[in-house]
């Protein structure tokens, strides 16, 4: 990873003290992982330590990195969006009902759930930079509509039978036995990546987030942002459930909804990760695999079910306690470095 | 100086601070700084940024713990014992720059949070807390504060009044004891005509045999208001001076060990060669009512008035960032409508705002990051953004405008007021304006950043830009105008130029004399 290109080159002295702090603090939490890993490796050799569960932990989790990668483009930008886990279930029934029950064509299904995206996200950031509306009232009341939705249109029943080209394209397991979606995920973390670090759009999203006023006045349209990163956001969410459609085989009204809690988790603690303070897609990416190593190492050490919950919320209330206090330190380090 | 007998004489000062020693990871901040207060005086602690002043209140108010020293109260050794809610019970109280109301509440309700009413179990008589803030503020002639009123609604000094009278009010000294009430920086947000009410309330308190500590960037106001003044430069004391006799050119020697060069205003004439580059006609905004003005290159145009007059509306209603309405706005021969800060910017119009705190940059990012936003764009190139180029440009403006820490890296926040509006104007530099729109450019910022400001305004204009700079500080307007447009009731009430521009001339001018 280059993620330390346009992070601060340190200049030489002076600041080896707070700054080197700060420094390991950046990789803290893949550290943590790859302790996981090790530890958890060690008192299972057998179980946790196999290829397929490898395997299987990287690739299961790939739906939610997408979904999480979703929300963090909003984040970035200093808003909530909480419609992603039904906007999620709806692009995913969407996909369904129009190629099982409509028999249409796989790709007009595909087209029609991204689209269900689009218009959510597009309707979110409408009312919020029309009406001036917290973003969080809105995308809440908009989930439930789309959940609603789901129901309407799917009759509040499971739908199967989805194309099998489409599911093949998903979940085929071509290199490394990972399935293609890991890889797709991985893709979008690289061009996220690079459109906030290298790109105008990323530095404007970046301000709107820290300093709506200020980004203002600096000649960025701080509607058009807003705007956008939540249409994005819906768009992504619609990728992400037309994708989970392809690993269930069809869709049911009910289970996107859990993404929620764990994706809104992984951007928090990823935001402890790589650039501390900022939410980014590298640190999702190992926050949303910290996680589902934890899950998965309990339960294979006899934990129950529940422990997933405990997990990801409890993992959602630490990150943000965790970047509270980082924020903290790196304030007061660089407070005293500057200080006289 | 003995330390012992100190209880016997009649009234010890309120507060001793004296051999008082702070170090930050290496930084010698505070070097035996001593400040004396005696009971019933107004004293100024003056210096430039990064002089300690700040980390010296800080201390008293028990927010750094002193490494070296000792700190006496009204006669009582408090060095071991100091936090916030100590020197509150001691008699000391803090008003901030930032004032601490909270908007949504109103001022009852702000007088009724005390620490005795926090511990009761039984619920708040209304009645009983009405009638102790009425008393209360008729105490100090403040009978006229509506007790209704969210504090958000407040006018700004009524906003400062409050501040003070309820920090007073919190912190009562045991056996009636003189109080030290210690304002921070009070002025800054405050129109001109308003220090006087302030002033007032000083006043009063000083006449009760309390003490003020006054800490500001306002050489006039602190000449004006206080009696005694301290001035620290780089962690140590220059010394305690009285105000009588004392001219301001002795304080600002003071304050920098040396005179300024240049500050003092070598009047111009006033030039009329250049081209019109702006011209707006019927400019309508809050306040300003029907305001035609026009700017020539090579020029820096003054703009002042009472508050309320809307001189301060003007610059915000050129960019964009305030809403208003103009008959027409033509920039370097162009009409432009509907201006918007982004239009504005690529017309080659670009602001440095008023309330810098809030306004001025992203405060946790680094200040490579803030200068590069407006010039993003321009290093966006084969699909990529120039960091490398963007940060030899930023470490090159902040060389040449010798901001201090010399570090793109460094986090906005931690840069002092003076050092974070450098990089502000620094960053408009860059992308080349043709105006350049100041909205208060050296509120809050010392006296040595604020005439390396004012050079750079003038090295601009004199490259064939033009300035607006709007004021409420007639010093500045000595110091930086070619021209002075005074503003009355939301007009143009008169315009001096050249030999006119004298402090006198525009008092008169603006509050009409």
């Amino acid at each position: 990873m280059t993620i330390e290109q346009t992070a601060p080159a340190a200049a030489p002295e002076e600041k080896k003290g707070p700054r080197r702090k700060v420094e390991l603090q950046r990789y803290a939490l893949l550290v943590a992982w790859i302790g996981l890993l090790v530890i958890f490796s060690i008192l299972m050799p057998q179980t946790f330590a196999s290829t397929a569960n490898f395997t299987n932990m990287l690739g299961s989790q790939s739906v939610l990195l997408i979904i999480s990668l979703a929300l963090l483009t909003p984040l970035r930008a200093g808003d909530y969006d909480l419609s992603a886990a039904s906007t999620l279930t709806l692009s995913a029934m969407t996909t369904a009902v129009l190629n099982v029950r409509a028999e249409m064509p796989i790709v007009v299904a595909i087209l029609g759930g991204l689209g269900v995206g689009l218009l959510i996200g597009f309707v979110n950031g409408w009312i919020v930079v029309t009406f001036e509306i917290d973003p969080f009232i809105v995308t809440l009341g908009m989930g439930t509509v789309a959940a609603g939705l789901v129901f309407g249109i799917s009759s509040s029943q499971t739908i199967t039978g989805l194309s099998q080209g489409w599911s093949d394209a998903v979940v085929n397991r071509a290199i490394l036995g990972l399935p293609n979606v890991f890889f797709y995920a991985l893709v979008l973390c690289l061009v996220l990546w690079y459109v906030f670090e290298f790109t105008p759009l990323g530095q404007r999203l970046l301000f709107v987030g820290q300093n709506r006023e200020m980004a203002r006045l600096n000649g960025v349209n701080v509607e058009a942002v807003r705007w956008g990163a939540l249409t994005f956001s819906g768009l992504l969410a619609g990728l992400a459930g037309v994708m989970y459609g392809a690993t269930l085989g069809g869709a049911d009204p009910t289970s996107g909804s859990s993404f929620l809690l764990p994706a809104f988790a992984a951007c928090f603690l990823g935001s402890t990760a790589f650039r501390i303070g900022r939410f980014n897609p590298w640190g999702t990416l190992v926050a949303v695999y910290f996680l589902i190593t934890g899950i998965t190492g309990l339960q294979l050490l006899g934990a129950q079910n529940y422990v997933q919950q405990l997990f990801y919320g409890g993992a959602l209330v630490l990150a943000v306690v965790l970047s509270k206090l980082v924020r903290k330190r790196q304030a007061r380090a660089s407070a005293q470095r500057s200080a006289g | 100086m003995s330390d012992s007998p100190r209880r016997s004489t009649p009234a010890p000062p309120v507060l001793e601070a004296r051999g008082i020693d702070k170090s930050f990871a290496g930084v010698h901040a505070l070097k035996q700084a001593e400040l004396v207060i005696e009971p019933g005086e107004v004293h100024g602690l003056l210096g430039a940024n990064g002089c300690g002043k700040s980390t010296l209140i800080k201390i008293l108010s028990g927010f750094h713990p002193l490494d070296a020293g000792a700190v006496v109260v009204n006669g009582e050794d408090v060095t071991d014992s100091i936090s916030a809610t100590g020197l509150r019970a001691l008699g000391l109280s803090f008003v901030h720059q930032d004032l601490g109301l909270t908007a949504a509440a109103t001022v009852l309700e702000h007088f009724t949070l005390r620490p005795e009413n926090g511990r009761r179990l039984t619920a708040i008589s209304w009645k009983d807390e009405r009638a102790r803030l009425l008393e209360l503020l008729k105490e100090y002639d403040l009978g006229d504060v509506d007790v209704d009123a969210p504090a958000g609604e407040l006018s700004p000094i009524e906003r400062a009044q409050v501040a003070i009278l309820r920090a007073l009010d919190q912190g009562s000294a045991p056996g009636g004891a003189p109080r030290l009430l210690v304002l921070d920086e009070p002025t800054v947000f405050l129109p001109r005509h308003d220090v006087e009410r302030l002033k007032r309330l000083i006043d009063r308190l000083r006449d009760r045999g309390d003490a003020v500590l006054l800490v500001s960037h306002d050489l006039d106001e602190v000449l004006d208001i206080a009696d005694r003044i301290t001035v620290l430069r780089d962690g140590e004391n220059v010394g305690t001076v009285e105000t009588e006799g004392l001219t301001r050119a002795e304080l600002v020697e003071l304050i920098l060990g040396s005179t300024l060069k240049g500050s003092r205003a070598t009047l111009r004439e006033a030039r009329t060669d250049g081209r019109e580059v702006l011209a707006v006609t019927g400019l309508h905004g809050t306040r300003v009512d029907d305001v035609d003005l026009t700017v020539r290159s090579g020029e820096v145009v003054g703009l002042t008035g009472l508050a309320g007059s809307g001189y301060d509306e003007i610059a915000d209603l050129l960019y964009g960032s305030r809403e208003g309405t103009c008959t027409s706005l033509t920039v370097d021969g162009k009409t432009v409508t509907g201006q918007t800060p982004r239009s504005m910017i690529e017309t080659g119009v670009v602001l440095v705002p008023s309330d810098r705190k809030q306004l001025g940059g992203a405060t946790e990012l680094t200040v490579l990051e803030n200068m590069s936003l407006p010039l993003v764009n321009k290093h966006f190139r084969q699909g990529r953004l120039d960091w490398k180029r963007l940060r030899s440009v930023v470490a090159g403006v902040c060389a040449s405008l010798k901001v201090k820490p010399q570090d793109p890296d460094a986090v906005f926040r931690n840069l002092s007021g003076g050092n974070q509006q450098k990089t502000i104007i620094g960053k408009w530099l860059e992308v080349g304006p043709d105006i350049l729109l100041l909205n208060e450019p050296t509120q809050g910022v010392d006296v040595g950043a604020r005439a390396e400001i004012f050079s750079l305004v003038r090295r601009t204009v004199d490259g064939g830009a033009a300035a607006i700079c709007a004021t409420s500080d007639y010093e500045q307007l000595l110091e930086v105008a070619d021209r002075v447009v005074v503003f009355r009731e939301g007009r143009v009430y008169t315009e001096l130029t050249g030999a006119h521009i004298g402090k006198d001339e525009i008092a008169s001018a603006v509050y009409g004399y």
